[in-house]
């Protein structure tokens, strides 16, 4: 059982295959998307021109020569003369997916795109299909993912194979929000690999789907159990916790903190749940608590914004450098074109920088592939800054379709 | 897993507290300057770490770069981007020379840069720049052009399926931006209701002769057409001029106002303009009222208009274009619909069941919004 595809994968990468393709002298009209109704929001797509740029840092000479510049990562192998079998390949694409999940590095998912490009298609094995759909699912193509894990269930083989698949293919739709495609998933996971991992995916679901107080109860009382039977090896721990988390912040329970604490005890490098810890922690103003719990992430988008956020309401004086930074950053991945963190983006704008009406613009974006309780939340606090009702009224008609209830956006209770 | 954090936290020592090196995709940043026609220029920034990926940086397999190790690999640099950068013309490739040397920084740490200078075969101009590094390690890897020129700059992407820039296309003008921005300008105004709704408030009691006015001078020529129309045009030129003030001033970061508030102002203002065409109590003079409602309006775009002024060159050009181009829309809106609403006001129902009609119906959509808009403060 691989740890990739544990928790849903937050290192949405700046590494975006859709790369916006060269157009020959981009011109104005092709930066920003067609102009949205309402005169006043308008001008909103003016915004979204041209990312501003400032003077490239100048070309230095004066480093000296013992100066340790940059260390470098560690790459056994990014050789493809190195591998000769599938099984070696999918061990090394492997590598360099967990790299990028861990650590929230993007160029990580590149070298793994590389590896697997260049593997025969004639040599394509199901093992290899279902990581090629993880590396698609930390690229946004939901469904180039998709299709690899279909093709990998629509065939008889390796019951470990089929469990992988089901499991990232489950993660998937709940990621973008489609509940009933999630929980068929579940189901089948759960004849095929019954046990934690299965009832976490299934009361994942469920909780979404207006069940969260049942499912909560449920699948404490089956962790313990497993717990107290020796059962509950880490991987399956980690699922049960992560969920339960999950669960327990949608429901506005104060026991979400220690479930995130346990998964992060199990695996410090988990920073998905560093991530919503974090923003649990924000949420309650517990800032100090935040910037502790963010020290050192500095290099993750996810986690910095959130530093940020909690640097600049402590009035830390380390606020500055890291906005800063975050600015130049985004500056950049804007340039570069494939937003990418559009989440980590809106939340940046809405708090940070103060401009609602842009960060309601990525948010929104967002929101059309990713449909976690984060993303939503995010949506509707852009929109509620802005005082856009129809996006909260359209966010709530959804939420109302599906019954669901969150206690971190109150607003829309359907 | 363990080694990877190991190695990773390593790394965060040695950059120190301060600046710390963010984790993103790979790019290296191309700079190619034609703002001075005579001498253009090319910059490259590529970053260490990609770098080591395809050539011996490390020389002694440390996993640690340091400044002896880039400048002992500094040929081998050059050579890199000799073969993967290549700037071509009519009359074949174009020569870089060497003019600088040495590191530059971006988000995610130290880059190694050059600038040359580009000398094509026989003085003829640069038609296009290919690029071609990276690509085969890395496949998201990307080359960032910024592309300056007499007339501003643009940015582009190169990647592996489209790593060719063509330099013969020309940037967009001057008149191109402006002519793009009118055109949004009118079709800005024509999209929203709220604007319209405000200028029908505006226009109607030029349409329309109150009965008073009748009985007390039924020997007085009616004001002629063009008289009105004209006087129209300057109430809506008002308008306009008042929220471009509040728009440059928003533009040039001067006052913000807090949009939601501003959104549910503008909605009241549209009802109280209503109700003082029947009931004067902020006056007769239109224009006035246009000015002062305008600025509202105006700061309507002020907080969305704030990023317009940093990054694009031609900013002013594009809000010059936009304005006007509202005001067209606004005045060919009058030159339509004056004449027929005009027309109607010679009919006794017009004044006494249509033009009560219309206002009830903006007060009350307008009054909607800004309780609309009210809750969502």
């Amino acid at each position: 059982m691989i740890r990739i595809t544990n928790r849903p994968l937050t290192s949405c990468s700046d590494a975006c295959e859709c790369a916006r393709q060269f157009t020959p002298g981009l011109r104005l009209t092709e930066l920003y998307p067609a102009l949205r109704g309402g005169v006043f929001s308008g001008l909103l797509a003016l915004s979204l021109a041209t990312p501003a740029l400032g003077a490239p840092a100048p070309i230095q000479n004066d480093f000296r020569d013992d100066q340790v510049l940059l260390n470098l990562p560690n790459l056994s192998s990014t050789q493809t003369s190195d591998i000769r079998t599938a099984q070696q390949l999918a061990e090394q694409v492997q590598t360099h997916l967990q790299q990028a999940r861990s650590e929230g590095d993007p160029r990580f998912l590149g070298y793994a795109q590389r590896l697997l490009q260049d593997w025969p298609d004639d040599r394509m094995t199901d093992r290899l299909r279902v990581l090629r759909a993880t590396l698609w699912q930390s690229l946004h193509r939901f469904d180039d993912a998709r299709e690899d894990l279909n093709q990998v269930l629509a065939r008889d083989g390796d019951t470990q194979n089929h469990v992988q698949a089901l499991l990232t293919l489950a993660n998937l739709e709940i990621v973008q929000g489609r509940y009933s495609e999630a929980l068929t998933a579940c189901k089948q996971l759960e004849k095929l690999y019954p046990g934690l991992i299965a009832a976490s995916c299934r009361a994942q679901v469920l909780a979404r789907t207006g069940q969260a107080d049942t499912v909560y109860t449920e699948l404490k009382a089956q962790t313990q159990q497993a717990q107290g039977q020796g059962q509950g090896n880490t991987t399956a721990m980690l699922w049960a916790e992560g969920t339960l988390a999950d669960i327990a912040a949608q429901l506005g329970r104060p026991e979400a903190e220690q479930h995130w604490r346990n998964v992060l005890a199990l695996d410090p490098e988990d920073l998905y749940s560093r991530t919503q810890l974090a923003d649990w922690l924000i949420q309650k103003q517990r800032f100090e608590q935040a910037v502790a719990l963010t020290k050192g992430y500095d290099a993750v988008d996810s986690l910095a914004v959130l530093r940020a956020i909690a640097l600049q309401a402590t009035g830390s004086g380390q606020a500055k450098s890291l906005i800063a930074s975050l600015d130049e950053r985004f500056t950049e991945a804007r340039w570069r074109g494939n937003l990418l963190h559009q989440r980590d983006y809106a939340r940046f704008l809405l708090d940070i920088q103060q401009q609602p009406d842009e960060a309601l613009t990525y948010a929104r974006e967002n929101w059309q592939s990713q449909r976690e309780p984060m993303d939503t939340r995010l949506l509707l606090r852009a929109a509620g800054a802005t005082g856009n009702s129809a996006v909260i009224d359209t966010t709530g008609e959804w939420l109302a379709s599906i019954n669901q209830r969150d206690a971190r956006y109150p607003e829309v209770q359907p | 897993m363990k080694h990877a954090l190991q190695s990773w936290l390593l790394l965060m020592m040695a950059f120190g507290s301060a600046t710390v090196a963010a984790h993103k995709a790979s790019d290296s940043f191309i700079y190619l300057d034609q703002s001075n026609p005579d001498a253009t220029t090319l910059r490259v920034d590529l970053a260490l770490r990609d770098l080591a990926l395809v050539l011996p940086l490390d020389g002694n397999n440390d996993q640690q770069l340091t400044g002896a190790e880039v400048r002992a690999a500094r040929p081998a640099i050059t050579g890199l981007v000799a073969e993967g950068v290549t700037i071509l013309s009519d009359q074949g490739n174009c020569a870089l020379a060497g003019q600088q040397w040495g590191l530059s920084r971006h988000s995610d740490g130290p880059y190694a840069a050059a600038r040359y200078g580009i000398q094509c075969p026989d003085g003829a101009k640069p038609t296009g720049i290919t690029y071609d590094l990276l690509f085969d390690v890395d496949p998201l890897h990307r080359g960032l052009v910024q592309w300056t020129t007499t007339e501003g700059e643009s940015l582009a992407v190169l990647g592996p399926d489209s790593n060719r820039l063509d330099l013969t296309a020309s940037q967009p003008s001057m008149l191109g931006t402006f002519g793009t921005f009118l055109y949004e300008g009118v079709i800005h105004l024509l999209i929203g209701l709220d604007h319209i709704l405000f200028l029908l408030v505006l226009i109607l009691p030029a349409t329309f002769v109150r009965q008073q006015q009748l009985k007390l001078s039924r020997t007085t020529p009616t004001v002629s057409f063009s008289t009105r129309l004209w006087e129209l045009a300057g109430i809506v030129s008002a308008f306009t001029v008042a929220h471009s003030i509040t728009l440059a001033l928003a533009a040039l970061d001067i006052v913000r106002l807090p949009i939601a508030w501003v959104e549910m102002v503008i909605a009241l203002s549209i009802a109280i303009a209503a109700l003082n065409v029947f009931w004067p109590i902020l006056g007769k003079k239109t224009w006035k009222l246009a000015f002062g409602f305008g600025l509202i309006h105006g700061f309507g775009f002020a907080s969305v208009l704030g990023d317009l002024t940093s990054g694009v060159s031609q900013t002013v050009t594009a809000l010059a274009g936009f304005n006007i181009g509202v005001e067209l829309g606004q005045l060919g809106l009058l030159v339509i619909f004056f004449p027929l609403l005009f027309w109607l006001g010679r009919y006794r129902l017009y004044a006494r069941a249509a033009v009560p009609a219309m206002i009830v119906a903006v007060t009350g959509i307008s009054l909607f919004w800004a309780v609309e808009r009210a809750g969502a403060l």
